[in-house]
């Protein structure tokens, strides 16, 4: 089944085109530890997924690119077609001219309306290239304009027009300091508006990858190029063919069914996070050698104690064992920090994947759905509430919100 | 010359005949166990009952549980054959006595299965389930999945509270597993149809024109072709099983007589009419005279029960019909509402009966012209069956709804302080 992916905004736009070319590098690299069939058998189900074929051979991304300026969508067309492996689509692509300001109401109120056909038809477009649809991906940055003004909008059409389809959206979390004054406003109205229309919200925080590149691989001048690599080394790995542990002769099918079936079964609790293991540069993977067991106990350790890259984890965190807390008089246990998620799905990917053993991922998963955290009449108050682990002008803004366990993995 | 001496009939030959009914019927039902243990069951020994508990199992349970009933225990089989028997209206109390290890009751469980063997053409039903089917097929209507009993669940103990979110997360699962069955299904139509207008003219029968799945894959892979010979051998055994079951299942139901004669009386009285099978020439003519006499007999006891269980209605009418008028009025409104929905009933079955109702698997066959005189459904025909079923189960749908609304206004209206919040409507 394909996915169409929806770049919206600048940042969209450059993530869309990194993701792709991990997708496809990866796919396409020679070697590997598998043989031939295998190989061409994985190549065949990721092209399925993520490109189409055209005449001349040269893959096309299932893309539709939307921004409210020239620049950057000129710039990912011209980069795409260079390398000549794969490119988008000549006529996928609506821009404008005159951007949205960072307003986001400027994008939802007045682009959103004024291009609703033009952005539709592209993508019906695109739908109508795939065999059968297994949804959408939409890429698109909190702080900004278009991307979260414009792609609240874009996704509200897409729950009415296709509602059977299944849509994730990408969320890039902004910096704390701040690249956009009314970053705040943005980040809380896109939310609010996606809790409602959207199936999962696949949240990366610009601050985590940040330093993830600085500590871990220690890159000196970080770019958002470099940022967006590893934002796409981490989508690759959740969207690349898998296959579950009992039926291991063919590829699944379907990859946002697997996920959001696992994950966000529960209205309410649609947040996700990832978290991969290793990550280093690539100088230094000829010096390591990993393990599944060592790997395994350092992702369930940064899992529960809610770290979100390999270094500084806290260790002494331990998820809570003897007896459960009674129902609606349990307090926060500030001190343990301890990672409450609803539900977590592992990807192993790699040499010997068979020999690992997740039972102890089992064994958490368990413990984590039976913590409870609030009773049930309280939390039914409010309209849509999300994750605030953020210090500062966000919390001022929603006064009553409550915390909302739903990172996953 | 001579005088022909006519052939006594052989003794031995009548003692072989029940282990070779026997042995035809095994071979003719899944999983069956050999003659020795129906032997040993009709005395009741305890090696017998684990192995037609397990018969009755396979027998009983829809298509899919079979490659999983491996993963059941003998316990979770026992509980659900008895549970699948009594909603069929099995009538003997001694089999749901029987204890839950499977390890006694050989004889009821054989009863059981005569009981099953005479309601119906059970080896036929089954083999038509188990049918290799060399086309690409389809389900037309869904009778055969609503009539057959649900494959066995696993048991859910109810504690005391339960926990709401935990509820809808079961739900908002099954929803998610809904839709992506919908979207594996409108794959595999499209993947259908590709292959269907690729191997068009491949075909050797005119008619069909085009290649199946398992046909094309007969091509591409000769192990798989040999695994498919492999298939429709072992269900041509079966068949020719079944037949030699039917000549020889008269010895079969003597024996039944005698198992039936051992076990002690039951007080319930009987409600089943065994199927009498066409009386055959000869000596089969006997024993259909008897059963025909057992079948009136039968007849006359259920009038009996019948006029007993009227004279105590009215009884019970009479006794209770004083409690006043609004009793009445309310049962009255009640008459007239079930006649409604009756009066409906009627006129919607009077509207379809002229088309015939299209029923099971249908062999998909893509052409491009409308032939004249062309047996088959059309899919254009079958649509609309299904649209109309969509429509009468959406009105149901609707009424549930509203009636579901009804209650929770009610409920509303209980605790006044509580606030309620309805879900955003979608």
């Amino acid at each position: 089944m394909s996915i169409v992916t929806v770049q919206l905004g600048q940042c969209g736009n450059q993530i869309g085109f990194e993701v792709f070319d991990a997708l496809f590098n990866d796919s396409h690299c020679p070697g590997g530890l598998c043989s031939k069939r295998e190989n061409e058998a994985y190549q065949a189900s990721c092209k399925e997924r993520f490109f189409s074929e055209e005449e001349n051979g040269v893959p096309v991304a299932r893309a539709v690119l939307v921004d409210m300026e020239r620049k950057v969508i000129s710039q990912t067309l011209s980069k795409a077609a260079r390398s000549g492996r794969w490119k988008y689509g000549q006529h996928s692509c609506f821009c404008q001219k005159q951007g949205s300001g960072n307003n986001w109401a400027y994008g939802y109120s007045v682009h959103g309306p004024r291009h609703k056909e033009s952005i539709m038809n592209l993508i019906q477009k695109e739908v109508e290239k795939c065999d059968s649809l297994s949804g959408f991906f939409i890429i698109m940055s909190m702080a900004g304009g278009t991307g979260s003004g414009l792609g609240a909008f874009v996704t509200q059409n897409l729950q009415d027009q296709y509602s059977s389809a299944l849509k994730m959206n990408h969320i890039i979390w902004p910096y704390g300091t701040g690249e956009v004054i009314v970053q705040n406003y943005n980040s809380i109205l896109t939310l609010s508006h996606l809790y409602r229309s959207s199936d999962a919200l696949l949240v990366h925080e610009n601050d985590a990858v940040h330093k993830i590149c600085a500590k871990l691989m220690n890159i000196k001048q970080i770019s958002f190029c470099d940022i967006n690599q590893v934002l796409a080394h981490q989508l690759g790995s959740v969207f690349q063919p898998t296959y579950s542990r009992e039926g291991s002769f063919h590829y699944r099918r379907n990859p946002l069914g697997d996920l959001m079936e696992n994950l966000v079964p529960h209205p309410e609790f649609k947040m996700l996070g990832v978290r991969n293991i290793p990550q280093m540069s690539e100088n230094s993977l000829a010096y390591s050698t990993f393990t599944w067991a060592g790997l395994l106990k350092h992702l369930r350790q940064m899992l529960i104690s809610n770290a979100k890259m390999e270094e500084g984890i806290d260790w002494q965190v331990r998820p809570p064992l003897s007896g459960l807390p009674p129902l609606g008089k349990m307090s926060v246990n500030k001190e343990t920090h301890f990672n409450t998620s609803i539900a977590n799905l592992v990807i192993l990917r790699g040499k010997d994947v068979h020999s690992a053993d997740v039972g102890h991922h089992r064994a958490l998963k368990r413990v984590l759905c039976a913590v409870r955290m609030f009773s049930p009449v309280i939390c039914q108050c409010q309209s849509p509430k999300f994750i605030l682990l953020k210090k500062g002008k966000i919390k001022t803004l929603v006064l009553v919100a409550k915390r909302n366990p739903c990172t996953s993995m | 010359m001579g005088r022909r001496r006519r052939r006594q009939p052989d003794p031995a030959d009548a003692a072989r005949a029940l282990p070779e009914a026997i042995a035809a019927l095994s071979r003719t039902l899944p999983a069956a166990p050999s003659p020795e243990i129906f032997r040993r069951a009709k005395f009741d020994r305890p090696e017998a009952a684990p192995a037609l508990w397990r018969l009755l199992f396979h027998v009983l349970s829809p298509l899919s549980a079979d490659s999983a009933s491996v993963s059941f225990t003998l316990e979770a089989q026992v509980r659900w054959v008895k549970s699948v028997l009594h909603s069929q209206g099995y009538p003997r109390l001694a089999l749901v006595q029987l204890q839950d290890d499977g390890s006694q009751g050989g004889r009821e469980l054989l009863l059981a299965l005569a009981w099953l063997l005479a309601r119906g053409p059970l080896p036929e039903r089954l083999l038509t389930q188990s049918h290799v089917r060399l086309g690409d097929e389809m389900p037309v209507c869904e009778c055969e999945a609503l009539a057959s009993p649900g494959p066995p669940a696993p048991r859910v103990e109810a504690e005391g509270s339960v926990d709401i979110r935990h509820l809808q997360w079961l739900m908002g699962k099954l929803q998610l597993r809904w839709r992506n069955l919908m979207a594996g299904q409108q794959e595999q139509c499209a993947l259908l149809g590709k292959i269907h207008s690729y191997t068009r003219g491949c075909h050797s029968d005119r008619s069909l024109g085009h290649l199946s799945v398992t046909e094309t894959e007969l091509l591409r892979d000769p192990e798989g072709g040999r695994q498919l010979l492999q298939r429709l051998e072992t269900e041509n055994a079966r068949l020719e099983a079944a037949l030699e079951w039917r000549h020889r299942e008269l010895v079969f139901w003597r024996w039944m007589d005698t198992v039936l004669d051992t076990c002690p009386l039951e007080a319930s009285p009987p409600t089943f009419l065994p199927r009498i099978p066409e009386p055959g020439a000869g000596a089969a003519g006997l024993p259909v005279r008897e059963l025909q006499a057992l079948q009136e007999e039968l007849q006359a006891l259920q009038e009996e029960l019948r006029k007993a269980v009227e004279a105590r209605r009215a009884a019970w009418q009479a006794a209770v019909g004083g409690h006043g008028p609004e009793w009445r009025a309310a049962r009255r409104a009640l008459q007239v509402a079930v006649a409604q929905d009756l009066a409906a009933l009627q006129w919607a079955w009077e509207q379809g009966k002229g088309q015939a109702r299209p029923h099971g698997p249908r062999r998909l066959v893509r052409t491009e012209a409308r032939v004249p005189g062309r047996l088959g459904l059309w899919a254009t025909e079958a649509t609309e069956a299904l649209r109309a079923r969509e429509a009468c189960l959406e009105a149901m749908l609707h009424q549930l709804q509203g009636q579901c609304r009804q209650e929770l206004a009610r409920l509303v209206g209980v605790r006044p302080g509580l606030i309620w919040v309805p879900p955003p409507a979608r």
